[in-house]
């Protein structure tokens, strides 16, 4: 699982009905400096990606989201999904020795 | 398998229910002399590691779904280990 914060929604109008029930989400990976400040200035952990989410994340949250075939595994039917939000993250406790 | 050190952990109210009760720790990749490697991730913890204590991180998906109790869980990382030494 990594870490991200919801930067957008995606919006479709026709789709796989397996995906019905839950939203996409455009989520960027933060950094290890934004572990410990979401709001940090800097690079990103990575490039941003779409991410299936049914606890009703929105802009601004950030979540816990795992990727691969582990994604699909919350779906009864084969799905092609490969990043599933996990967990909306409530508090970080972040303390990297010195 | 990947070597990593505790740095924190994470609390999340709502989740997938297969995380409830879990404890989730961040942990920080490190290479073969002990450096950072990359950015945190996330990883199941049954056994309580510690701040700071190096761990042994897996990322067998199966593993990870039993530990849990859950065969749809969406989880993939957990700590197999807390190490002693490496050399």
């Amino acid at each position: 699982m990594r870490l991200g914060q919801v930067i957008g929604k995606v919006t479709l109008s026709r789709q796989d009905p397996s995906y019905r029930g839950g939203s996409l989400l455009v989520v960027q990976p933060l950094s290890a400096a934004q572990f410990a400040d979401p709001a940090a200035r800097g690079p990103a952990g990575g490039a941003s990606l779409v991410v299936y989410d049914r606890l009703g994340a929105g802009p601004g949250h950030i979540l816990g989201f795992t990727e691969g075939s582990e994604a699909a595994m919350p779906f009864s039917e084969p799905t092609p999904v490969d990043a599933y939000s996990a967990a909306l993250i409530d508090e970080i406790f972040y303390r990297p020795p010195r | 398998m990947i070597l990593a050190r505790v740095d924190g952990m994470v609390v999340a109210t709502v989740s997938h229910p297969s995380l409830q009760g879990c404890r989730t720790v961040i942990c920080q990749p490190l290479d073969e002399a002990g450096r950072v490697e990359g950015a945190p991730i996330l990883a199941v913890d049954p056994h309580g590691a510690g701040q700071h204590q190096r761990v042994l991180v897996s990322s067998d998906g199966a593993a990870t779904r039993r530990l849990v109790g859950d065969p749809h869980s969406p989880l993939r990382n957990s700590v197999i280990a807390i190490l002693d030494a490496t050399s």
